[in-house]
């Protein structure tokens, strides 16, 4: 917590995150009912004792499928980002460590990606292949890499220029043993305040595609499809549509505060 | 106190001014005359205005107000005049004549003669027509027009449905599309018709706007105007309304049972229809697919699925179990039949005379393989809570069911033409007469016909052939009985309901029969009237 003093916005971003975190991990034990347990005896019924935040159109209890979707959004974020920055690092090392002609073709394949609105990319994607979860976490990480590849190439332009960075070069080290010494270990500032910044925008992409029928599949509960069974009824059933809006809308909003804050503390010019 | 006093004295003044220009709509208000506007909401946008190439029900519901037939279905469903004033059919029963009424006009006033309908017949039966329709009235072998009010048609064989063919088939003008190309021309979307209504004006994606017509052949409608609003969205539909700004749309389940009781003053203005639909949804079987292909898995899936549970919790009680691909309550129909009976119990008992074990980890096996299967859906809520509730029940007697929910047009284009699914969930809307040989005959299971589960027995395709040329009413309904009996023993599908049509109306709309004839509450529409008081306000020139 030291970390983050006197950045309250941090602060708040973190708890956020850690009780999101916490939530997930241990849905199984904090959900009062099966999310899957489908009951026609207790349909759209609104938030009472029984139901802290009502039925669905099922008879299914809205808490346990809320926080059974909290995983999903977050594993969807966390494996996606993962993916994302995997791709962005490798990349991104070898255009800013190499230069010339293969930084060339690097970038302008960025700038090729970056070009194509990323949320129709991944519709159009989605609508060829089965829509699973796997494919959605696959997808999204393989349209979102180009921020990590443009900021790590960055860093390492800069950091190729540095004095112990050259001594290194110098005294014989390979470039393996360049790049993962000395240029990784100084860019990771950058990257890991865009990857929890990705994260948010992960959860955002996942709830979208799941509204829209092409995202996790009946009858697995996510976010965006508890939202898109609470449009049809959202004149009566205010509760299906406010809840999942409400966790969608904290938990990109926790994401960005901690993104936001790491890059206040952890970047030197700050301090 | 004296405070207090004050601050009541100007409550009481508020409220009391507000009760007075407070607006009374008197709903009972029943004073007839021709006049206003009925606005209604469509999901859809009309693709093309003529009938036989557009095939979509939006564009249906539009031109059959624009388009007449040479008969057409009257409120009990039995045959009447449209255009021919009387039909005769021949005493070998190949032959009908058609008398058409004399002295009718299109829309812009020329004559409408018996040349428009042979124009229309040799236009459908024209093989660069691209319409479905066109099998139908290629079994006509020969087409005359001895006179300008005599239409007569000869089949080779019997063909039971031909009247229901000649009551669906919406006669064309022969002087507008004579030089026309049916596929491309463009008066798909500026049409000339025949009835009540003619197209005043048409705004893609907003509304269309039919105008009553002065010479329509079957007289005139009270209603003057019928704007149709394009709204894909019913939750959006239904918010329009509840603000007054439609005065009819379709409604669900959950609409009708939950959201109007918790409305009242919405309830108040609205009147609610509720009418068996001629369609049913089902969970059909690809045949071609084992182990679909054995029928004790078929029926054994079929007792396993709880329909009762399926049409409470998805319609809200507002559907009918049936046990035969007709409309209930209609004499084709066969009442003897009952539904599968809820028991995961018989489902056990069959799969394990198929040669299913239940393996350690409580899963159907027969060869080292589980039992699995993928349902798959169109995007439509009911048939994926549907789907979700049979999945529940099968996978509690140990089949593996995943779902996929798919946009119409690839559900359709990528796994229902091409016959690439394992077992689907989905509906037919059914045309008035029983013939159902395109759906289950197997000659039908070409690419993009529609026996697409492909459903292959001899004895049901010989009662399909002998039905169509039987023309004994209940000699026919023998033959369509016995047809649903064996459908229903070789379970090539399993039944989950007939929904109820539900239908909420502005009350200011009067005249609507309650409860619906058999031909529903449309069949009247021209005699819909809304009286001078309740009209909107609008501009008149």
């Amino acid at each position: 917590m030291n970390l983050f003093k006197g950045n309250l916005l941090a602060i708040i971003g973190f708890i956020i995150i850690s009780i999101i975190l916490f939530v997930a991990i241990f849905a199984a034990f904090l959900s009062p009912y099966d999310p899957n347990y489908i009951d026609i005896n207790s349909i759209l019924l609104p938030p009472s004792y029984d139901h802290l935040m009502g039925t669905d159109g099922l008879g299914r209890d809205v808490l346990s499928r809320m926080l059974y979707g909290a995983r999903i959004s977050l594993f969807v974020g966390f494996v996606a980002v993962g993916i994302a920055t995997l791709i962005g690092i490798f990349l991104g090392s070898i255009a800013g460590f190499y230069g010339g002609w293969i930084d060339s073709i690097i970038m302008r394949l960025v700038d090729i990606m970056l070009s194509i609105p990323s949320f129709f990319l991944i519709l159009a994607v989605i609508a060829f292949l089965t829509p699973s979860i796997w494919n959605i976490m696959i997808v999204i990480g393989l349209t979102s890499w180009m921020g990590v590849t443009r900021l790590v190439r960055a860093e390492f332009l800069s950091l190729r220029q540095r004095d112990f960075v050259l001594a290194s070069i110098v005294m014989g080290s390979s470039n393996k043993k360049v790049i993962t010494k000395h240029l990784l270990p100084n860019s990771l500032t950058p990257i890991i305040v865009s990857s929890v910044l990705g994260i948010a925008s992960a959860v955002l992409i996942e709830s979208g595609l799941s509204f829209l029928g092409l995202g996790v599949q009946a009858p697995t509960a996510s976010w965006g499809n508890i939202l898109t069974d609470g449009k049809e009824y959202i004149q009566f059933a205010w509760w299906l549509s406010l809840f999942p809006g409400l966790a969608i809308l904290v938990t990109v909003l926790g994401y960005n505060l901690l993104g936001e804050g790491l890059r206040d503390v952890l970047d030197p010019k700050n301090k | 106190m004296k405070q207090i006093f004050l601050l009541i004295l100007p409550l009481i003044f508020l409220i009391s001014c507000s009760k007075n220009n407070s607006e009374v709509i008197d709903y009972n208000d029943n004073n007839f005359s021709s006049g206003g506007v009925l606005i209604n909401a469509m999901s859809a946008e009309p693709s093309n205005l003529i009938s036989m190439i557009a095939g979509d029900s939006a564009s249906s519901a539009i031109a059959s107000k624009i388009f007449n037939s040479l008969i057409r279905y009257d409120e009990n469903l039995n045959f009447t005049s449209d255009i021919a004033e009387s039909w005769k059919i021949s005493k070998d029963q190949k032959t009908i004549t058609f008398k058409i009424k004399k002295g009718l006009e299109w829309s812009d006033g020329i004559p409408l003669t018996s040349a428009d309908v042979y124009f229309t017949w040799k236009l459908i039966t024209n093989p660069n027509t691209r319409t479905p329709y066109g099998s139908d009235y290629t079994l006509v072998s020969q087409a005359r027009t001895p006179d300008e009010h005599t239409f007569i048609v000869t089949y080779d064989d019997n063909y039971a449905p031909a009247l229901d063919t000649w009551a669906s088939l919406e006669i064309l003008p022969k002087h507008i599309l004579e030089n026309e190309d049916i596929n491309s021309t463009y008066f798909s979307r500026k049409p000339t018709g025949s009835n009540y209504y003619k197209l005043g004006d048409w705004v893609s994606g907003q509304q269309v706007n039919l105008i009553k017509s002065e010479n329509g052949v079957l007289g005139k409608p009270y209603i003057n105007k019928l704007t149709s609003r394009i709204i894909p969205d019913t939750s959006s539909q239904f918010l329009e309304l509840s603000a007054g700004n439609i005065d009819l749309m379709n409604i669900n389940p959950i609409q009708f049972k939950r959201v109007f009781p918790a409305k009242p003053k919405l309830k108040n203005r609205t009147a609610l229809y509720k009418e068996m639909g001629n369609g049913y949804t089902y969970l059909g079987f690809n045949l071609k697919r084992k182990p679909f292909n054995d029928k004790r898995v078929r029926q054994a899936i079929n007792y396993a699925i709880n329909k009762e549970e399926v049409i409470k919790g998805v319609l809200l009680g507002l559907g009918e179990p049936i046990s035969s691909p007709y409309k209930p309550g209609t004499r084709w129909n066969n009442p003897s039949l009952k539904p599968y009976a809820y028991s995961p119990k018989k489902a056990l008992n069959l799969l394990k005379e198929a040669g299913y074990k239940m393996s350690a980890d409580n899963f159907l096996v027969k060869d080292g393989k589980a039992l699995e299967f993928e349902i798959i859906t169109n995007q439509n809520k009911q048939r994926e809570m549907t789907a979700v509730l049979i999945q529940r029940r099968l996978q509690e007697i140990g089949i593996k069911v995943s779902i996929r929910v798919i946009e119409w047009a690839s559900f359709v284009n990528r796994f229902i033409k091409p016959g690439d699914f394992d077992v689907v969930v989905l509906g037919w809307s059914l045309s008035l007469d029983p013939d159902q040989f395109n759906i289950w005959h197997s000659s039908q299971q070409g690419p993009g016909q529609f026996n697409f589960v492909g459903y292959d027995n001899k004895k049901v395709d010989q009662l399909l052939e002998k039905g169509r040329r039987e023309l004994d009413l209940d000699k026919r309904e023998k033959i369509y009985h016995e047809f649903s009996q064996q459908l229903l023993d070789d379970s090539p599908i399993v039944y989950l309901y007939a929904g109820y049509g539900l239908t909420a109306v502005n009350k200011r709309i009067k005249g609507i029969k309650s409860p619906a004839p058999p031909a529903g509450i449309y069949h009247n529409s021209q005699d819909w009237y809304i009286p001078k008081s309740l009209r909107r306000n609008e501009l008149t020139n």
